[in-house]
């Protein structure tokens, strides 16, 4: 599913590696939790697994496929069909409403509008995964950002889930939230992402919650060894 | 390209409450351009339709501009005048076909009035040679009997709501007075004899009568001012000898066009005064020249105001660009890639500008159809509420394209930060 031959990656060209990682595999349907301190590099990994970030040495490949070896726009169009993404905050369009945010990837991914008509197509879609994820009907037709911003990342967790893309990327997806919120968000993002068949990989620096995935990965830890090997 | 524009729209109506004022300074320069473009279109028009059949205006030697203008449009201050020998010596020559004096210095109620000759109405046109019609009534008689007799125009008549009949008193100078309680020449009432039909031209706005009734307003009058004491009733006046010794200008019209070079060479060398011969066209020409300047500079102006509200268009774009840095990382994380948020950008650009435009060219032809009855009545030019000139279809759509231009500006600019940014926007 994710495969990383050793990479090395920095924001400035000849400047100090931000993240130098080992060969690292994920399997189909897994959940790793990646954990470490701000700063150390945990976006980065994920700009790299979404694509939109290249190694300057090294390859990311994710189902089979290496990023580098596609150009911009046919990754733009890989990313649409088999990524979804979930930030800290921020996530929806303040300007299109709790449907119309859920069903964007549809809009730029023929390949998951097509899984949507199993279920009805995309509105049907959004709907059965909006319930999933807990948010009463009577919020899908209002505009973001008149959501709180509990109810705005489940949104986002929906619109990631949307015919189903292998991979789920989560930048820190709770830490927005209060405490009291975290453990039953993450129940519900665990949950749809098994039956959804996608591989979960969330990014936190949140310890409490990592016993509950598949992996559990230390970043700092896994630079160390890659520095050492 | 449908899902983007669908996003474009949500997006722009969210902030409509920048974007509508981006598009009123699109607008406002537009109508300026256009309104500016048309104005100078209608008024070159206006004026050269003023004139036509006559190959020759003479008058006492000046500048050719003035001449045209006073005699024709009556704009400017009184030129000398020149003798009536003169006159007549013209029409003896053998290349003229007539002569029509023309003298002025009266009005009513603000209109000019002209003294000529019946013959005035013969030959006089405008247009495309179109001849002076009489809508109502008759000329005035060149005789004695027909001494206060008057001849209106069409503005004159509708304005002042005069039928035939109707009596009307001069006063002394162009200006005159608004109510006619003052009118120096109240002794000697004229009588409404004609209404012209309408011809778009400054004769709309004249009181035509003879020359021998000017001369007659005036006998009692010496150097501008009446005489102390001397009052000379309107029936005596036809007692004494009416005809002028000085006109302000003649009209000349020539057997053939070819002998124009020669006939003005006769006058622009007459001995006894110094005369000067003006073709019209070329003192239009002229005025052309000395207006085109400040045409010039108008346009230059509206031209920078046009580049100033586009300026800001790309400031406000740019400046909102910053806080739309998560919008765009956004869409970047559900699939459109950086070419779309430079189309998005883009289509924005494209929509704000066609609407400037557009509200633009709505303005300046509702404030022109709005105008056209002042300017009418106070300038005597008509606005013509025709289809668009290819001038000013240019200067729309050079507006139209610099906005387009400018929009791309700030949309490669996004287009950058989006792919510098990746799905992680550093703010």
């Amino acid at each position: 599913m994710i495969d990383i031959e050793p990479l090395r990656f920095a924001w400035t060209r000849g400047g100090a590696d931000t993240l130098a990682l080992g060969r690292w595999h994920v399997g189909q349907g897994q959940t790793v939790f990646l954990y470490g301190p701000s700063g150390c590099g945990k976006s980065t990994l994920l700009g790299l697994l979404a694509g939109v970030l290249s190694p300057n040495q090294g390859r990311v490949c994710l189902l089979g496929q290496d990023w580098a070896a596609l150009t911009a726009g046919r990754r733009d169009a890989f990313r649409a069909d088999h990524v979804g993404v979930i930030f800290q905050q921020f996530n929806l369009l303040p300007y299109l409403n709790v449907m119309d945010n859920v069903t964007l990837p549809c809009r730029f991914s023929v390949l998951r509008r097509t899984r949507c008509l199993t279920a009805g197509g995309p509105e049907a879609c959004a709907q059965s995964w909006l319930q999933r994820m807990d948010l009463p009907a009577g919020l899908w037709t209002r505009r973001a950002d008149a959501l709180s911003v509990g109810q705005q990342q489940r949104v986002a967790a929906a619109r990631a889930l949307i015919g189903q893309p292998e991979l789920i990327l989560a930048d820190e997806p709770t830490s927005a939230l209060d405490a009291a919120l975290r453990q039953g968000f993450m129940d519900l993002l665990l949950q749809a992402a098994r039956d959804a068949g996608s591989t979960l990989v969330c990014v936190s620096h949140d310890e409490q919650q990592a016993a509950r995935f598949d992996l559990q990965w230390s970043l700092p830890a896994m630079q160390e060894t890659a520095a050492r090997g | 390209m449908n899902r983007l524009s669908e996003i474009a729209r949500q997006s722009a109506w969210n902030r409509r409450s920048t974007l509508v004022w981006v598009v009123v300074s699109l607008a406002l320069a537009t109508a300026l351009l256009w309104t500016l473009e048309r104005l100078r279109h209608d008024i070159r028009h206006s004026f050269s339709q003023s004139v036509s059949g006559v190959d020759l205006i003479v008058g006492a030697r000046s500048s050719p501009v003035q001449l045209l203008l006073f005699s024709v449009f009556h704009i400017g201050n009184v030129p000398q005048g020149m003798s009536m020998d003169s006159v007549r010596m013209l029409a003896q020559h053998r290349s003229v076909s007539w002569v029509v004096p023309l003298s002025l210095g009266d009005a009513h109620r603000g209109f000019p009035v002209l003294g000529t000759t019946a013959a005035y109405f013969q030959h006089f046109a405008y247009g495309d040679k179109q001849r002076l019609a009489l809508r109502q009534g008759a000329v005035f008689a060149d005789t004695l009997d027909g001494l206060y007799e008057a001849v209106i125009g069409a503005e004159v008549a509708r304005q002042m709501g005069y039928d035939l009949g109707q009596s009307i008193t001069l006063s002394h100078g162009m200006h005159g007075h608004a109510d006619g309680a003052h009118d120096e020449h109240a002794d000697k009432p004229f009588r409404v004899v004609g209404i012209l039909a309408p011809t778009g031209t400054p004769v709309d706005r004249t009181v035509h009568v003879s020359l021998q009734a000017l001369e007659a307003l005036h006998l009692d009058w010496v150097a501008g001012t009446p005489l102390p004491g001397g009052q000379i009733p309107a029936d005596q006046a036809r007692k004494f000898k009416l005809e002028p010794e000085e006109v302000t200008a003649a009209l000349v019209g020539l057997k053939t066009r070819a002998a124009v070079f020669n006939v003005q060479r006769f006058v622009n060398f007459h001995e006894p005064e110094a005369l000067m011969g003006v073709m019209p066209g070329v003192a239009l020409g002229e005025l052309w020249s000395v207006l085109g300047i400040g045409e010039n500079a108008l346009l230059a102006v509206s031209g920078l105001v046009a580049l100033v509200s586009i300026v800001s268009l790309m400031a406000v774009v740019l400046a909102g660009l910053n806080e739309r840095r998560r919008e765009l990382a956004v869409l970047r994380a559900v699939g459109a890639g950086p070419r779309h948020v430079l189309g998005l950008l883009t289509l924005e650009g494209v929509w704000v500008t066609c609407a400037g435009v557009l509200l633009g060219v709505l303005l300046a032809q509702a404030a022109m159809a709005l105008a056209t009855p002042w300017m009418q009545q106070a300038l005597g030019i008509r606005l013509q509420m025709a289809a668009p000139l290819p001038t000013q279809l240019a200067l729309a759509a050079a507006v139209l394209l610099a906005g387009l231009l400018a929009s791309l500006g700030p949309a490669w600019r996004a287009y950058r930060l989006s792919l510098a940014d990746g799905l992680s926007p550093r703010i």
